[in-house]
């Protein structure tokens, strides 16, 4: 049976942990092949002895963690390297990078070291080709996702929408700030909105929240499922967002879903989210205003299984990288 | 509309914004359509003009113009009208009473064409009188390596008539606001000034588009005489509130440049009530500038300290002194 060691470097509650789970812990996966998930050190991911038909890197790209990389190839001349690109996106660098010209050389110079780089969206897949950072021909695009079906089990709201939610990080990333400025703006004594999160930005949330007795923060969620059944609406108004699967899981559990559009925020878009495109606390006012208090539609889309697009989307590049492009011989390699 | 649409599109669209502008109109469009790089198309936005403005656009014999009418929704409404029926797969600006060099628009396809990050291409410009001859004052700006902080402090794209665009790096920051029901807006139609700063500094805080320059004087920015002091605290009032509209979309970056930006901004402001020959409100702005941040002093000591010296001769000796006074030290405006 193949091989593929997934290098990882982030032990956090994010969603890389999350995806990592479902690779190692979903059937389907593990039809494909044996997945071991290697904790390494970002700028030493060669330290640690590999045996694998396919190394998947899915550590942040770093200029101090670079040397490792060349390392990582060197080391593993004959083996293909994949690396999944979680963490940049072109909202990423609008928001953080002064120095494009630097950042990009960096991006570059890494996914040079790699046979292929997978994109967690098209939005993102867009942006490393726009830019010139990934060939067309090195570029595949697998759209990240946990189990759903937990999701897809709830009970989609029903009457008036008055209940909005944000689920995530209190990191200035998730644009919590400007929803709740937004929020706060929208009349209606019967509405509310939940923030379900912990982080660095808590202090200054709670200060932009002090006096709307309608905004509530209800702490680190560690059920999602059950913050999102309390919740009519989602919104994600991220600065950068290279996927966002916590707005698959609220189109999973059919909530409207008011999104800012950056990066894989795109992607949901086509998925069914709506999305505000005008970016300054009166778009989001206005975004919020047109849902609060309307009858939740009757009739939804048909429900996705989103999970099997990304099985296959690795059924794919397995079968691209390690049998010539024919998935079928690569089952039967592997029989 | 009377014109006749050539059956493949051209590269690039050149948009004037064009308000009862009988004076210069002929002027500025014999200069676009004279421009060395001929694949183009000038669209005239005509923004409810009560004059001539739309008769001397469809006197002009070259099948490359459109005429665009619409009732008047100001510069900005103008401009992304324009933007709307452009069909280049880059966007041009021009103001009605402006004039591009012949080489220009050549410089930023080339520009555009080989640095396929940048999104925004400028140039430097050269002042020019209501008679179109030299003022004898230019805006050189920083031409690379900008950032969103420099753009935000020293608006390297200095005027209207400076910028040629990509079309994609417009369409990401396109939006539609509540109400609009038309087409999509790039520019704040809300603004009525700093509308170009409050559409630039977005572009630069949400995308990753570059924003170069090319060298040379290649634009020709008409200023009228003596500047308009009265428009100053209006001038202000505007960026002040493109600086709270854009604040809860980068939090961190406006605090920490807000400040020296604002400096600047009444540095600048005080340097046109200089030029208006207004001492009170001169010494007003360049204290309130003072007080907002001592970054210009450190970052431009040779312009700040000429603002505050000029400020201080106006002050005590008048206006004539002023005039030979900045004719002495500096041939840079803006």
């Amino acid at each position: 049976m193949l091989r593929i060691a997934h290098l990882v470097d982030d032990q956090s509650a994010g969603g890389v942990t999350r995806y990592l789970s479902f690779i190692s812990g979903t059937p389907g996966m593990a039809a494909l092949a044996r997945h071991q998930i290697v904790p390494v050190s970002r700028t030493r991911p060669a330290s640690v002895h590999v045996k694998a038909d396919l190394i998947v890197s899915h550590l942040a790209i770093t200029w101090r963690g670079l040397p490792g990389l060349i390392a990582l190839r060197a080391r593993h001349a004959g083996t293909p390297l994949v690396h999944v690109e979680h963490s940049y996106s072109e909202g990423f660098t609008a928001a953080n990078v002064p120095a494009r010209a630097r950042f990009f050389t960096l991006l570059r110079c890494s996914y040079a070291l790699f046979d292929r780089i997978v994109a967690v969206s098209e939005g993102q897949g867009d942006w490393l080709t726009r830019r010139g950072l990934v060939q067309p021909d090195a570029l595949t695009v697998i759209r990240p996702t946990v189990d759903l079906s937990g999701f897809r089990a709830l009970p989609a709201p029903e009457g008036r929408l008055r209940h909005f939610g944000a689920i995530g990080r209190f990191d200035r990333q998730k644009g919590f700030d400007l929803l709740i400025q937004a929020f706060r703006d929208v009349p209606g004594d019967d509405l509310r909105l939940t923030l379900y999160g912990d982080g660095p930005e808590r202090t200054r949330l709670e200060a932009l929240a002090a006096g709307d007795v309608r905004i509530q923060f209800a702490g680190f969620a560690p059920d999602p499922v059950r913050a999102m059944r309390q919740c009519d609406v989602i919104a994600m108004p991220s600065r950068w967002e290279p996927f966002g699967i916590a707005a698959s899981e609220a189109r999973a559990a059919r909530r409207p879903l008011l999104v800012s559009g950056v990066d894989g925020l795109a992607d949901h878009v086509r998925l069914g989210a709506i999305r505000v495109n005008d970016p300054s606390v009166e778009g989001w006012t206005a975004a919020l205003q047109r849902l609060a208090g309307a009858q939740m539609p009757t009739s939804l889309p048909p429900r996705r299984i989103e999970e099997q697009a990304t099985i296959a989307g690795w059924r794919n590049l397995l079968g691209d990288l390690l049998a010539g492009g024919d998935p079928i011989a690569l089952q039967q390699e592997r029989a | 509309m009377p014109h006749i649409i050539a059956s493949t599109a051209p590269r690039v669209s050149i948009v004037v914004p064009s308000y009862n502008v009988e004076a210069t109109l002929e002027e500025t469009l014999t200069a676009l359509l004279a421009q060395t790089f001929q694949d183009l198309e000038v669209l005239v936005i005509d923004d409810g003009s009560s004059d001539r403005t739309a008769e001397i656009a469809r006197s002009v014999p070259d099948r490359r113009l459109r005429l665009i009418r619409q009732k008047n929704r100001g510069l900005a409404g103008a401009r992304n009208t324009g933007i709307f029926h452009a069909r280049g797969t880059f966007i041009g600006f021009c103001d009605a009473d402006d004039l591009w060099r012949p080489e220009k628009l050549a410089a930023h396809v080339h520009h555009l064409d080989s640095a396929p990050a940048v999104g925004i291409s400028f140039s430097g410009s050269e002042l020019i009188d209501t008679d179109s001859e030299p003022t004898g004052l230019s805006q050189q700006p920083r031409l690379t390596g900008i950032t969103a902080a420099h753009v935000f402090k020293r608006n390297p794209i200095g005027n209207g008539s400076s910028p040629v665009i990509r079309r994609a790096a417009l369409d990401a920051i396109a939006f539609r606001p509540e109400g609009e029901t038309a087409r999509d807006w790039w520019f704040d139609e809300s603004f009525r000034q700093s509308e170009d700063i409050e559409c630039w500094l977005r572009l630069a805080l949400t995308t990753d588009w570059e924003i170069e320059g090319v060298p040379g004087l290649l634009t020709r920015y008409r200023v009228a005489p003596g500047g308009l002091s009265a428009g100053i605290d209006l001038q202000f009032a505007f960026w002040e509130r493109m600086v709270e509209k854009l604040t809860p979309i980068a939090p961190e970056f406006f605090a920490r440049e807000a400040p020296a930006a604002r400096a600047y901004q009444l540095r600048y402001l005080a340097r046109r009530a200089i030029s208006a020959g207004n001492a009170p409100e001169a010494v007003a702005r360049a204290r309130a500038s003072l007080a907002a941040s001592l970054r210009p002093l450190v970052e431009e000591p040779a312009k700040t300290v000429t603002t505050l010296t000029a400020t201080a001769v106006l002050a005590t000796a008048g206006a004539g002194m002023i005039q030979r006074a900045m004719a002495l030290v500096g041939r840079r405006a803006g």
